[in-house]
């Protein structure tokens, strides 16, 4: 561990700036804002996965009493109808296909949900039904039916040494990421090449908070509230779609009742403005929980994985190959992608590595960020091949790994940066808090081990940050980092007290206004520290350098004996109030000192991914497990995750996203996923899609917190929040392998799969 | 169809015309502006929308209001005391950091309040099975059991 500063605000246990507000019910969210007039918008969703739409006439439920406004795609009045990442191939609404079961073809405002309900039975459509493409096999099938028959507008980015991208490579794959490094015949000179297949569900983001914005358009301005994780990149979206400037669309967002990556991006938004436009109406639309598992998910997978060992268990070459279940539209898909493939082979040391990773089109609800962001499917067949291997090796997993694994400062591959945290450190915690070494083997009790990672904030992402202080010493941080639950105001406000010495609670944390909140690319990649936070030190300090500067001015002597003190000025053993200095000076009437601060990781073509990572985020996991061989059931005895959060600025809240990822990756484990029936979404809802519950915690359910110095963040810190999620789910399988000897590849590790895995043992 | 209903909402009296459609969470939430309770699954899975009735954990999701006609219904903007002095659960969970996005926490709270009054001296696995109810997708759980325990420990319910 390196030395640490000492600090007085940042790094100690300190209650979270929303915590009143969030126990007093005070807290205000998107779902909580209600204009004059509002109206309520309803959506009508494709009762098929795959269609022409012929026909659709909305007439009567124009007539309908109540009904303000009505929305097809005749009423798009020469708009860009869509909209996505690299590709836009969204349409607001049906344009001239039906692409999955829950696609939206029509939409009303009325005066209540109820009228807006009956107006949509009252429209008529219809459609010329196409052959489904249920799953990644059937889109991929020779002669498969195509969701996109033309090229929808597309880009691919940059990209640096050993990677590449193409947009559709082959019919039904919108997109596809590759990287390489080293020598191709590096297989050739191992001792075994083993290759191996995993199959990875899909879990729905489950936010609390459904999908929600209210819309209106008055003198020319678009104003939104929206429950969103990304206002700037949104807002620039919207321009494009609504061809409509920039700094006439201005988007507030209040509390976010969370997202884990649902809430970048158009979700709600396009809907209730063109509503609120057609209305001349305020228009709030709400999607309920079922809605949200028909407009995001996470990516199912099928993955392969290639690796060449020597029999010592050196490794040396490692290939992959994965496809993403994208749904029916791009999303976020190429940017999964990208991750995904670009972990698939892990922190470990490779003379060769080779990865490519399609996203599939299929009839399915669309697959977007989620966190994890691919890091989840990589880390799930990575890791799980690791025990796999030492398993065929005859060595011990835990072995294997520090064998292998990369050490501090190694880069992660040529060109990229280095690891920021001592892997094998983290492994050894995890593993002896689980008491891995030297345990007492009981028969259907076992123990397995996993280290998850990511990259964390974000690819060539800029953050910019302002800092006011008025007379009086209230400080304002302006900054555009969404507070969707992970505790970011507390954080920054916190680093912004540490260094102008002031208390927290002076530190006021606006809502984010993009008409008056500086720039940030979004609120996601765990970049809130790692990239906002050195913005917000930057300002901090700038704004602290103009207070000291004014003050030698003032007291004629240099800006070298001063320091500030709360909010006075010290020189020696004086003490010098600034409001007082500062209002002998402007007057009165006071002032208001500004800094502003902006960080961005340089370009740099050298690096793969064209900027080399700002911060490697690592989730170290163990579990212990106890199996029923008669039922298939797996209890987890014992989940031990551990991630490094550098320095923390805030113990309690690193915990509760360590604990927070960790449960989720559990869940994704034994028993969430996405269930269809053909092209059908089984439990699209809370009663059927089960999450965990309190009652599933493991009875021994532990998270360390590291905090080894060596982030790039303000203070030694960096992200935390989706680490733990990654090492849950291989964990839980090695541990499961250990007990009893089967090998479960696909996730969820449900009982029947359990059960098909001692079958397939029994049987050979 | 409407009905006059009574309802004793924090200790306040309100008679309010209903719809017999309506829902508790739409009266407290749209007509009395307790936006406290929050809607998250609509089907009474959740919790995000408990209120207190009659000191029973409530779905008010799922609760039509002319249900509850005449019942003394507690929210999370009830249990603050004079000049904002937190309720000890609150306390609890305001200190414990439990909460994340906040979404759940008010639910979460009630919850905690209604197990505190029955039981005032819960142990780990009693407060694990009594907040099993509701749905925090944020915290793991962990600190809201660690909040409750707090609680139990600092007297509420006594
Ligand atoms: S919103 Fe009422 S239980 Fe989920
Ligand atoms: S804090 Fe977000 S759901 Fe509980």
């Amino acid at each position: 561990m390196t030395d640490m500063p000492d600090l007085r605000v940042a790094g100690v246990q300190a209650p979270r700036k929303d915590a009143r507000e969030k126990v007093t019910g005070a807290a205000r969210y998107t779902v909580d804002v209600d204009l004059p007039g509002m109206l309520h918008a309803k959506l009508l969703r494709s009762p098929v996965a795959h269609a022409r739409l012929t026909r659709i006439d909305a007439r009567a439920a124009r007539d309908l009493p109540g009904v303000h406004a009505v929305l097809t795609r005749d009423d798009l009045g020469g708009l860009q109808p869509t909209y996505g990442y690299f590709i836009k191939d969204q349409p607001i609404v049906a344009m001239d296909k039906l692409r999955y079961v829950g696609d939206p073809i029509a939409a009303v405002a009325a005066q209540d949900e109820v009228t807006a309900v009956r107006a949509l039975e009252l429209i008529t459509f219809e459609y010329e039904e196409l052959d489904p493409v249920p799953d990644v096999a059937s889109a991929l099938r020779v002669g498969a039916v195509e969701l996109f028959e033309d090229a929808p507008m597309g880009i691919v980015p940059a990209y640096g040494r050993g990677a590449s991208a193409e947009l559709r490579p082959r019919p039904n794959v919108c997109y596809r990421f590759a990287y390489e490094t080293g020598e191709d015949d590096a297989f050739d000179h191992c001792d075994h090449v083993f290759e191996d297949d995993f199959v990875f569900g899909r879990q729905q983001h489950f936010h609390l908070e459904p999908f929600v914005t209210v819309a209106r358009e008055e003198n020319g301005q678009i104003e939104i509230w929206t429950s969103s994780q990304n206002p700037f990149p949104l807002r620039k979206e919207l321009s494009r779609v609504f061809q409509h400037p920039e700094n006439r669309i201005r988007v507030h967002v209040p509390y976010v009742g969370a997202g884990y990556g649902a809430k970048n991006n158009c979700k709600t938004e396009p809907i209730a403005i063109l509503l609120a436009r057609l209305s001349g109406r305020p228009v709030r639309f709400c999607m309920t929980n079922e809605e949200n598992f028909l407009t995001q998910t996470q990516h199912a997978a099928k993955i392969r994985i290639k690796t060449g060992v020597m029999a010592d268990g050196t490794f040396v070459a490692r290939a992959g190959e994965i496809l993403l279940d994208s749904g029916a539209y791009a999303d976020a898909s190429p940017l999964v992608a990208e991750k995904a493939g670009y972990r698939l082979h892990s922190l470990y040391k490779w003379r060769h590595v080779k990865t490519v990773c399609d996203c599939v089109m299929t009839n399915t609800s669309p697959a977007g960020p989620f966190r994890g962001f691919g890091g989840t499917q990589a880390s799930w067949a990575s890791e799980s091949q690791i025990d796999m291997i030492a398993r065929r090796l005859n060595i011990d997993p835990y072995d294997l790994r520090l064998k292998n694994l990369l050490a501090l400062g190694d880069p992660y591959v040529p060109g990229e940066s280095g690891m920021d945290s001592d892997i094998g450190e983290g492994l050894r915690l995890v593993a002896d808090r689980i008491g891995y070494h030297g345990r007492i083997r009981t028969p259907g009790r076992g123990m397995g081990l996993s280290i998850g990672f990511k990259d964390s904030g974000g690819v060539n992402k800029p953050a910019s940050a302002r800092i006011k202080i008025s007379t009086t010493g209230a400080i304002y941080l302006q900054c555009g980092s969404i507070e969707i639950g992970q505790g970011i105001t507390t954080a920054l406000s916190a680093i912004t007290a540490e260094i102008l010495n002031a208390p927290a609670e002076r530190v006021h944390y606006p809502d984010v206004d993009t008409d008056h909140t500086p720039f940030d690319q979004g609120t996601n990649a765990s970049s809130g520290i790692v990239v906002m936070g050195q913005a917000v030190a930057r300002a901090a300090n700038e704004v602290k350098a103009r207070v000291l500067e004014f003050a030698a001015g003032q007291l004629d002597c240099d800006v070298s004996e001063l320091t500030l003190d709360d909010w006075n000025i010290r020189r020696g053993n004086e003490s010098h109030p600034l409001n007082l200095m500062i209002m002998r000076t402007y007057g009165g009437t006071g002032f208001e000192f500004t800094g502003e601060g902006y960080h961005k990781a340089e370009m740099d073509h050298e690096a793969p991914l064209e900027t080399r990572c700002v911060a490697w985020e690592y989730g170290w996991g163990a579990a212990e497990v106890e199996v029923d061989e008669q039922t298939g059931l797996i209890k987890v005895l014992q989940l031990v995750v551990s991630g490094d959060a550098g320095r923390a600025i805030n113990p309690a809240v690193c915990r509760g996203q360590d604990e927070g990822s960790a449960v989720m990756g559990l869940g994704g484990a034994l028993f969430e996923t996405m269930l269809y029936d053909g092209v059908t979404l089984a439990n699209g809802n809370a009663l059927t899609y089960r999450v965990p519950l309190a009652t599933d915690l493991p009875e021994n359910f532990v998270s360390i917190l590291q905090e080894q110095g060596h982030g790039p963040g303000p203070f030694g810190s960096k992200g935390v929040g989706e680490g733990c999620m990654l090492p849950v789910a291989s964990a839980i399988a090695n541990a499961v392998e250990d007990a009893i000897g089967v090998r479960v590849t696909e996730m969820p590790l449900t009982p029947e799969r359990v059960l098909a895995a001692i079958d397939a043992r029994n049987s050979t | 169809m409407t009905e006059q209903i009574e309802l004793f909402v924090n200790d306040e009296e309100h008679f309010i015309t209903v719809d017999t459609s309506e829902m508790l969470v739409d009266v407290l939430r749209d007509r009395l502006g307790l936006k406290g309770a929050k809607i998250g699954c609509d089907r009474g899975v959740c919790g995000a929308c408990t209120v207190l009735v009659n000191g029973d954990p409530t779905a008010s999701c799922s609760t039509f209001a002319w249900r509850v006609d005449g019942a003394r219904i507690v929210t999370i903007e009830g249990l603050a005391g004079e000049e904002g002095a937190l309720d000890p659960v609150q306390q609890a969970f305001f200190e414990a950091g439990a909460l994340q996005c906040g979404y759940c926490t008010p639910g979460m709270i009630l919850l905690a309040k209604s197990l505190l009054a029955r039981n005032p001296h819960p142990d780990r696995a009693e407060i694990t099975d009594w907040m099993g109810a509701n749905i925090c997708r944020c915290t793991g759980y962990k600190m809201i059991i660690d909040a409750v325990e707090i609680a139990a420990a600092t007297g509420e319910g006594q």
